[in-house]
């Protein structure tokens, strides 16, 4: 069984009277990779510098290692951070700024030295030591800092956006370097971004929030094949939400057609949001089909053509590796156990 | 347009330079090794009397003088530097929306003749003073009373000095710890190092750029100028400026020898600043 490392309870945090946090419960196992993933604004740093200590939470507890650590400065945490802007020390080389952390905890000189071989090894920059920060590029620099985190073992990394400043290709290959250099250390990873691509990739548990509420926490998978409202659909890849309504189970019925489906927590009659991944509906001959519809456009994506179909005056995107004419009849199919139902939330829409 | 081109555009600075900077110091420097009959070379000598009427072992008055100035110049700087850090730092910590205004009220005496405000300096430090005058109609009295003669000299050219040149050593130090970005400050915590550490590693290393400016700003004016000690001394203490103002006229060679002893201390104590400052970026 993972054993519990960090506990948020209840915590709440407001600036000039606005919740940014709101009332949010979390706990994160030991040696898990956790992402905090939402829209700017939606509170994800906020949590992650209350779990660093750089701010108090207003309301609520944060437990670590069933201590309650409010009160506890960041330099007393066994926590460190990787800053969005890497935050270098720029009077300091590359040497220097990872052994910062080794030297405040007074470690012996030949270990620090070792140490930090290791930790530049290990994020692919030996014979990097004796470097001006201020002369590496971005990419450099941001391992720099994840070498200057993790030379000091922590119990949890905190990574905000760390990603962020990079272009696509190193992006991706930080991504499973990250990945892989956290199944190695052992250490807790919590990552806060608002690419979704970036948490589905590492991520053992997701976390989404919005305006400071956690709507979902769940695996990559669960997170996008069971979303839990119109908001994470739609934040996690790409869908098409419907209006439907639950006949019975096993059966909902939505652009006045009835269809078999799997989910079953509903009541008879109840309104419900459905939920269909672009990838998940097939385009067939409108002979027979269930839903005909006219291709209103047609973009090559790359390994992937984006259809957009109109049926009924609804839009519904496709993506499909067979291109089809604008202007052509095309019939839509989508399997049961593809069709995902939600509760209807209200003010969602 | 290439750098070559623009760098044509530096010419006339370059001309300028010369004339009425490179010039003049190099006559500056012939005239202190010659005999001269005021600034004029008919029936001009080399002669090393200059010199040796300034470093005079027998008669040590101008070498007293010379390091007159440096105490002074060195102490007011001190001064200034401790009373001036932790401002322009608590400043430029503080939680106010409108740090300036706060450093504007500093450096607004700055605005008024400095001769005026060590006249009035002068008159406070004495015994019939004006706030003495004032208060003494409601009964209280405002005297500084000094031990003896010399230490009131001393302490009123230190106070007079380091009144004068302290906002030159707030400022430059404000700017620079203003500029420091938060989360370095938050990255120092983060790895383990207390608010103490953190200033001693992080905060007071990055704000040496603005510390040898201050140092340099105000160590400057105290070495070379010579009013408020003679205004605050009465006319007792000599410092090299004194020196200078009162032999311009009659003696040039003595004149321009102290010019030139003044330009090289005040270049060796700058080689010095910096130095030190570069060994603080790389070190620590």
């Amino acid at each position: 069984m993972a054993k519990k490392l960090i506990e948020l309870k209840n915590v709440t945090k407001s600036y000039d009277g606005a919740a940014v946090v709101n009332d949010i419960n979390l706990y994160i196992n030991e040696n898990e990779f956790i992402t905090l993933l939402g829209p700017s604004g939606c509170g994800k740093t906020t949590t992650l510098r209350m779990i660093g200590g750089f701010e108090k939470p207003d309301a609520g507890e944060i437990v670590l290692n069933g201590v309650v650590v409010n009160d506890v400065p960041p330099y007393e945490r066994p926590i460190n951070t990787v800053f969005q802007r890497y935050a270098l020390f720029p009077h300091l080389n590359v040497y220097d700024n990872i052994a910062f952390g080794l030297r405040n905890q007074k470690v012996a000189k030949e270990e620090i030295a070792e140490r930090v071989e290791t930790a530049l090894k290990l994020v692919s920059l030996p014979n990097f030591a004796k470097r001006k920060v201020t002369n590496l590029s971005g990419g450099q620099q941001q391992r720099v800092a994840i070498a200057r985190a993790i030379v000091n073992k922590p119990k949890i990394l905190l990574l905000d956006e760390p990603l962020a400043a990079l272009d696509l290709k190193l992006r991706q290959s930080m991504q499973y370097e990250l990945k892989e250099m956290q199944r190695k250390l052992g250490i807790t990873f919590i990552y806060v971004t608002h690419d979704q691509e970036e948490a589905l990739t590492m991520s053992d548990t997701i976390v989404v929030m919005k305006d400071g509420v956690i709507q979902q926490i769940g695996t990559p998978t669960g997170i996008y094949n069971e979303p839990n409202n119109r908001f994470v659909a739609r934040f996690i890849g790409e869908s098409n939400i419907l209006d439907g309504i639950y006949v019975r189970q096993n059966l909902v019925r939505f652009m006045d057609v009835e269809f078999d489906c799997v989910d079953t927590q509903f009541a008879d009659g109840e309104p419900v949001d459905v939920v269909i991944r672009p990838e998940d509906l097939d385009i067939i001959d409108p002979k027979g089909a269930k839903l005909i519809g006219v291709v209103s456009s047609s973009i090559f994506r790359g390994v992937h053509f984006e259809l957009c179909v109109m049926v009924q005056g609804k839009e519904f995107v496709i993506h499909t590796y067979e291109n089809r004419k604008v202007g052509e009849n095309v019939g839509l199919r989508v399997d049961s156990y593809e069709i995902h139902l939600m509760k209807v939330e209200q003010g969602e829409h | 347009m290439n750098i070559k081109k623009l760098g044509r555009l530096a010419l006339p600075y370059l001309v300028w330079m010369l004339v009425l900077v490179g010039i003049p110091l190099v006559m500056i420097l012939v005239l202190s090794f010659m005999k001269t009959d005021g600034v004029s070379f008919t029936g001009a000598t080399w002669s090393l009397e200059a010199w040796q009427e300034m470093f005079s072992v027998t008669d040590p008055t101008n070498l007293k003088i010379l390091l007159d100035t440096f105490t002074f110049a060195i102490i007011a700087t001190v001064i200034c530097f401790a009373i001036g850090y932790p401002m322009a730092y608590i400043v430029a910590r503080s939680p106010f929306s409108n740090k300036f205004v706060i450093l504007v009220l500093t450096i607004i005496p700055m605005w008024s003749n400095s001769l005026l405000r060590n006249v009035a300096l002068k008159n406070i430090l004495s015994e019939t003073n004006i706030l003495d005058s004032l208060l003494s109609r409601v009964g209280m009295d405002f005297v500084i009373r000094f031990a003896n003669q010399d230490q009131a000299t001393f302490i009123s050219i230190i106070v007079g000095l380091v009144l004068t040149y302290l906002p030159f050593m707030i400022l430059p130090i404000y700017t620079v710890i203003e500029k420091i970005d938060e989360s370095l400050l938050e990255a120092s915590m983060d790895l383990g190092a207390n608010p103490a550490r953190t200033f001693l590693k992080v905060t007071f290393p990055l704000s040496m750029k603005g510390v040898t400016t201050g140092i340099i700003m105000v160590f400057l004016p105290c070495f070379s100028g010579f009013a408020i000690q003679k205004l605050l001394s009465r006319g007792t203490v000599y410092v090299l400026g004194s020196l200078i103002e009162a032999n311009y006229i009659h003696d040039i060679n003595f004149v321009s020898m102290l010019s030139i002893v003044i330009l090289f201390l005040i270049f060796g104590s700058m080689m010095i600043v910096n130095k030190v400052d570069k060994e603080g970026a790389t070190l620590v």
